[in-house]
C-alpha cells in the first residue's frame, strides 16, 4: 500500500477569508485505504480545509491534486465523480422523497439532457439498503429524524461512486449507537479498492478508535499528523484544546482514550493575581465528601483532603483526582502521623470545608483539628445543622461545631452555595466575621 | 411544448431499481396531470366560445372546425346557421381572426409566465419569486414601450418588440441576481428589490406613455395586460419563443432540483450553480418578454401556478416547469373568461381578475410562511 499513489494531495494550502486566515500552509497527502480523522478545536480550520479540497472556497496559495490531477483542471462534474461530500448540515428547500434525494448523488454520472437510468436506480437502492432506509424511500426528507437524514446524506454520498469521501462532523446529530455504526461503515467502506475517507471529528475517542491517522489542526495550521498512538498526548491536548486530560490505553485494543479532567481550564476560578484558587482542604469520610469533592474539582479549585480512611469512598474519589491527602488505616483512630500530615494540609489551606460525615470517637480529631483555624481562614460546614443526628460522641462533636461557628465558621446548606461562597471569599483577603445567628449556634447543647 | 420535459420523466427506464412503492404516488400524479390537461382543454374550448360579440356557439364551432380541417367540410363555414355569405365572411373574420388568436395568445402567455415563475422559484430557492414580483415583467414592458418612444424598428414591430422587452427583462433579472448574491440577501430583501424595480419601471412606463405623442400606446394594456390585439403572426412568434425557452428550462429542471440543496452541496454533486442561475435567469427573462411584448404585464400567474403544481404533482422541477405552463395557461384563460362574463361589454384587462386572485394568494403564502417558505427546523 505504501507504494500506491496518493488519492488526495495538498501542498502549502492557504485559505483566506478577507483579512482572516482560515487555513495556513497545510501540506497533507492521503493514500488509498486510509481513514483520516481531522481533529482540532472549533474554528481550527478543519471545515475550511475540507471545503477548499472540494473547491468550495478558493485557495489563496498552494496546490490541491485529486488522483494526480490539479483540482482547477477538473470540471464540477469530474470533481463530483472523484469526491463525495457529507456536509455537517443540510437544509433541503423542498420535501423531496428520499429515493429522489439519494438519486441526486448520480447527477455527475448522468449526461446532460438525460434522466437517471436503471443503473442509477440500482446504485441508489444499494446505498439506501446499506443504511437501512430502503423501506422509507417514499418518505419526504422533511419527515425523517435528524439521524435518519444523516444516513440519507451518507447514502447519497455513496451513490456518487467517488473514491474520496469527505465528511464534516458526521456524528454530530447521531446518538452513540449510530455514531459507532456510521464509523464502522466508513471503516469497512474504505477497505474497498482505491478508496479513502477524510472526516472532521470532534470526538477524539472516536477518532482514535476508528482512524488510521489523526491530523490535528490548531488555529489554521496542521500541528500533528500520524497514527492515533503517536499523535495524542496530554501535552497536545493542553496546548491545542486547553484541556487537562489523562490518556489511558484500552487494554483490549491498545488504543489510547482520553479522560478529560477539568472540562475548561480557562473557566477555573482565579484570584486577582490570576492564580488558581485554593488549596481548599476538605474533611470527610464514609463518602460524605465525594459529591462536594467532585463539584469543587469540576469548578477547577485546587483541593486537598484528610484525614480519610483507606478504602473509603471519599479516599477513592480523592485518589482519582490525584489530590494530596492525609490517610489513616480503616476503622482505626486517627494516628499521630496522619494527624501531622493533616495539620500541614490545613495550614496550607485557604479555606476548609467540613463535609456532613458521621462523627464518632475514632474521627472526632478531624473536627477538633479544624477548631484552631476557625477565625483564621474561612471554614464552612456543609449541612452543619444536621450534626446532632450524626454525632456519636455524646455531644462532643456538636460542642466543637458550636465553638467554631462562634469563631466565624459558616454553615451552608448545599454544595452549590459552597462553590458560590468559595468564589466570593477566596477572591479577596479573609476577614473573620462575627458569628451569624444560625439556629444551630442558638440551640443549647 | 410540454412534451420536452414531461415525456423525459415518463421515459425513465423501469429497471430493477424502479421502486414498487412509488407506484401509488406516481398514479396520483398521473391522475392529477390528466386533470390539469383535461381542465386546460375544456377551458380552451370554452374560451373560444366566449367573446365580446354574441355569436351562436354552433357557428363558432363550425368556423373553427372548418378552418382546422382546411375547408374540407361540405357547405361552407356557416353551414348550421342560416346566414348570408357576406355575414359569414365577417363572422369568420371575428372568430378565426380575433377570438382564436386571442385565446391562443392567452394560452401561450400563461404558459410563458408559469414556466418563468417556476424556474425563478427554483433559481432563487424562493417560493415567492415570480416575473411580476421580481420586476422582470415591468422591465420588459418598459423595453417594449421604448420601441414606440424612440421609433426604432416599428416596421418589424412583431420581432423588435420581444427583443426590446427581453433587454428590459434581462436588466431586471440581473439586478435581482446581484441582489440575491449579496451576503445580506434574504427573502425580504429580494422581494423588496423586485418592488423597487417594479415601481421604478412603472414610473418610467407612465412617463414613456405620456410622451408618446402618437397615442398608439395604451396605459391599461401595458400595466394590466390584454389579449385584444392578438394576431396570428404574434401567436406564431410567441409560440416559437415560448416553446424553445420553455423546453430548455424544463430539461434543465434537473439542475434546479439540485440547486434546492444549496449552492455548495449542488456544486459538490457536480452542478455549476453559477452557470445554472445565470442561464435560468436569461431563459426566464426571454420567456417572460415574449409574453409581455404582446400581452402587457399580467401579474401573479408565475407566482401561483408552481404552487398549484407542486401540490398536485410533487416537487421535481422536471415536472413542475412544464406543468406550470399548463396551469399558467388555465389561469390566464380563466381570468380572460371571467372578465368577459362578469363585466360584459366593457374591456376589463385580463390582469385585473388575475391580480384580485393573485394578491389574495400572495398574502396567504406570506402568512403561511413557516410551513410553505421555510425549511423545517428539524424533523
Amino acid at each position: 500500500m505504501t507504494e500506491s499513489k496518493p488519492l488526495l494531495e495538498v501542498a502549502g494550502l492557504t485559505v483566506r477569508y478577507g483579512p482572516r486566515t482560515g487555513v495556513q500552509n497545510v501540506t497533507l497527502s492521503i493514500r488509498p485505504g486510509e481513514l483520516v480523522a481531522l481533529a482540532g478545536p472549533n474554528g481550527a480550520g478543519k471545515t475550511t480545509f475540507v471545503r477548499a479540497v472540494l473547491g468550495l472556497v478558493p485557495a489563496a496559495e498552494g496546490r490541491i491534486s485529486i488522483q494526480g490531477t490539479p483540482l482547477s483542471e477538473l470540471s464540477f462534474r469530474e470533481r463530483a465523480r472523484r469526491m463525495a461530500w457529507l456536509p455537517q448540515e443540510e437544509q433541503p428547500q423542498e420535501n423531496v422523497p428520499i429515493l429522489d434525494y439519494v438519486l441526486f448523488g448520480r447527477y455527475a454520472h448522468v449526461p446532460p439532457f438525460y434522466s437517471e437510468g436503471s443503473r442509477d436506480f440500482a446504485r441508489a437502492e444499494e446505498a439506501l439498503r446499506s443504511v437501512d432506509l430502503w423501506d422509507r424511500r417514499d418518505s419526504g426528507i422533511w419527515e425523517v429524524s435528524g439521524g435518519e437524514r444523516q444516513r440519507v446524506l451518507l447514502a447519497r454520498a455513496l451513490t456518487q461512486d467517488a473514491p474520496i469521501l469527505l465528511l464534516d462532523e458526521p456524528t454530530s446529530h447521531l446518538d452513540i449507537a449510530h455514531q459507532l455504526e456510521l464509523l464502522d461503515r466508513l471503516k469497512r467502506w474504505r477497505q474497498g479498492a482505491d478508496r479513502c475517507v477524510v472526516t472532521a471529528l470532534h470526538d477524539l475517542n472516536l477518532a482514535t478508535r476508528y482512524a488510521d491517522r489523526v491530523v490535528v489542526f490548531s488555529r489554521g495550521r496542521l500541528v500533528e499528523d500520524g497514527p492515533p498512538n503517536e499523535v495524542l498526548s496530554a501535552a497536545l491536548l493542553r496546548s491545542v484544546w486547553n484541556v487537562d486530560a489523562e490518556i489511558r490505553r484500552d487494554a483490549r485494543t491498545g488504543l489510547p482514550y482520553i479522560i478529560p479532567m477539568i472540562p475548561h481550564h480557562l473557566e477555573a476560578p482565579r484570584g486577582a493575581s490570576g492564580r488558581l484558587l485554593g488549596p481548599i482542604h476538605v474533611v470527610g469520610g464514609g463518602g460524605a465528601a465525594s459529591a462536594c469533592l467532585r463539584a469543587l474539582h469540576e469548578e477547577g479549585f485546587l483541593l486537598t483532603a484528610g484525614v480519610l480512611a483507606l478504602l473509603d469512598t471519599d479516599t477513592q474519589t480523592a485518589e482519582e483526582m490525584g489530590l494530596p491527602m492525609a490517610v489513616e488505616a480503616p476503622f482505626s483512630p486517627i494516628g499521630e502521623e496522619a494527624r501531622q500530615e493533616n495539620r500541614q494540609l490545613l495550614a496550607a489551606a485557604q479555606a476548609i470545608v467540613l463535609a456532613p460525615f458521621a462523627v464518632g470517637p475514632a474521627n472526632l480529631a478531624n473536627l477538633e483539628e479544624v477548631l484552631p483555624f476557625a477565625g483564621q481562614c474561612p471554614v464552612y460546614f456543609l449541612d452543619g445543622a444536621s450534626l446532632e443526628q450524626r454525632d456519636f460522641t455524646d455531644g462532643q462533636a456538636t460542642r466543637v461545631r458550636d465553638r467554631m461557628l462562634a469563631a466565624g465558621a459558616k454553615d451552608l446548606e448545599s454544595v452549590s452555595e459552597l462553590t458560590e461562597r468559595l468564589r466570593a471569599d477566596l477572591g479577596r483577603p479573609y476577614r473573620a466575621l462575627g458569628n451569624p445567628a444560625t439556629p444551630a449556634s442558638a440551640s443549647p447543647s | 411544448m410540454l412534451a420536452g420535459g414531461s415525456s423525459r420523466v415518463a421515459d425513465v427506464p423501469k429497471g430493477a431499481g424502479e421502486p414498487q412503492l412509488r407506484a401509488s404516488g406516481r398514479r396520483t400524479s398521473r391522475r392529477n396531470l390528466l386533470v390539469i390537461l383535461g381542465g386546460l382543454a375544456t377551458l380552451l374550448l370554452g374560451s373560444v366560445l366566449l367573446g365580446d360579440v354574441p355569436i351562436p356557439y354552433s357557428t363558432i364551432l363550425d368556423i373553427v372546425a372548418q378552418r382546422l380541417l382546411g375547408g374540407a367540410l361540405p357547405g361552407g363555414a356557416c353551414v348550421t346557421s342560416s346566414v348570408s355569405a357576406s355575414r359569414c365572411a365577417i363572422l369568420v373574420k371575428i372568430v378565426w381572426g380575433t377570438y382564436v388568436p386571442q385565446v391562443l395568445l392567452g394560452l401561450l402567455v400563461g404558459a410563458a409566465l408559469g414556466v418563468s415563475g417556476a424556474s425563478l422559484q427554483g433559481t432563487f430557492r424562493n417560493p415567492l419569486a415570480d416575473p411580476y414580483l421580481l420586476g422582470l415583467s415591468s422591465g420588459a414592458a418598459v423595453g417594449a414601450a421604448l420601441l414606440f418612444v424612440l421609433h426604432i424598428g416599428l416596421g418589424v414591430a412583431n420581432l423588435s418588440l420581444p427583443l426590446f422587452a427581453f433587454a428590459g427583462a434581462l436588466f431586471s433579472g440581473l439586478v435581482v441576481l446581484l441582489a440575491a448574491r449579496s451576503p445580506k440577501s434574504t427573502v425580504t430583501t429580494l422581494l423588496l428589490t423586485g418592488v423597487a424595480l417594479s415601481s421604478f419601471f412603472s414610473a418610467l412606463l407612465v412617463l414613456a406613455l405620456l410622451y408618446n405623442v402618437n397615442g398608439d400606446l395604451q396605459v391599461s394594456f401595458w400595466l394590466l395586460g390584454g389579449l385584444e390585439g392578438a394576431t396570428w403572426t404574434q401567436v406564431g412568434i410567441v409560440l416559437s419563443g415560448v416553446a424553445t425557452t420553455g423546453a430548455l428550462l424544463a430539461i434543465y429542471g434537473r439542475d434546479l432540483n439540485l440547486l434546492q440543496l444549496g449552492p455548495d452541496v449542488a456544486q459538490s454533486l457536480g452542478v455549476n450553480a453559477r452557470r445554472v442561475r445565470i442561464r435560468t435567469i436569461l431563459l426566464a427573462s426571454l420567456c417572460t418578454s415574449f409574453a409581455v411584448a404582446f400581452a402587457g404585464v399580467i401579474g401573479f400567474v408565475g407566482l401561483v401556478s408552481p404552487h398549484v403544481v407542486r401540490r398536485l404533482l410533487g416537487v421535481d422541477y422536471r415536472r413542475v416547469i412544464p406543468a406550470s405552463a399548463a396551469v399558467g395557461a388555465i389561469f390566464v384563460l380563466g381570468a380572460r373568461d371571467l372578465a368577459l362574463v362578469a363585466f360584459p361589454g366593457t374591456e376589463v384587462p385580463v390582469g385585473v381578475p388575475m391580480a384580485f386572485a393573485g394578491a389574495i394568494f400572495f398574502l396567504y403564502l406570506l402568512y403561511r410562511r413557516p410551513t410553505t417558505l421555510g425549511t423545517p427546523t428539524s424533523a
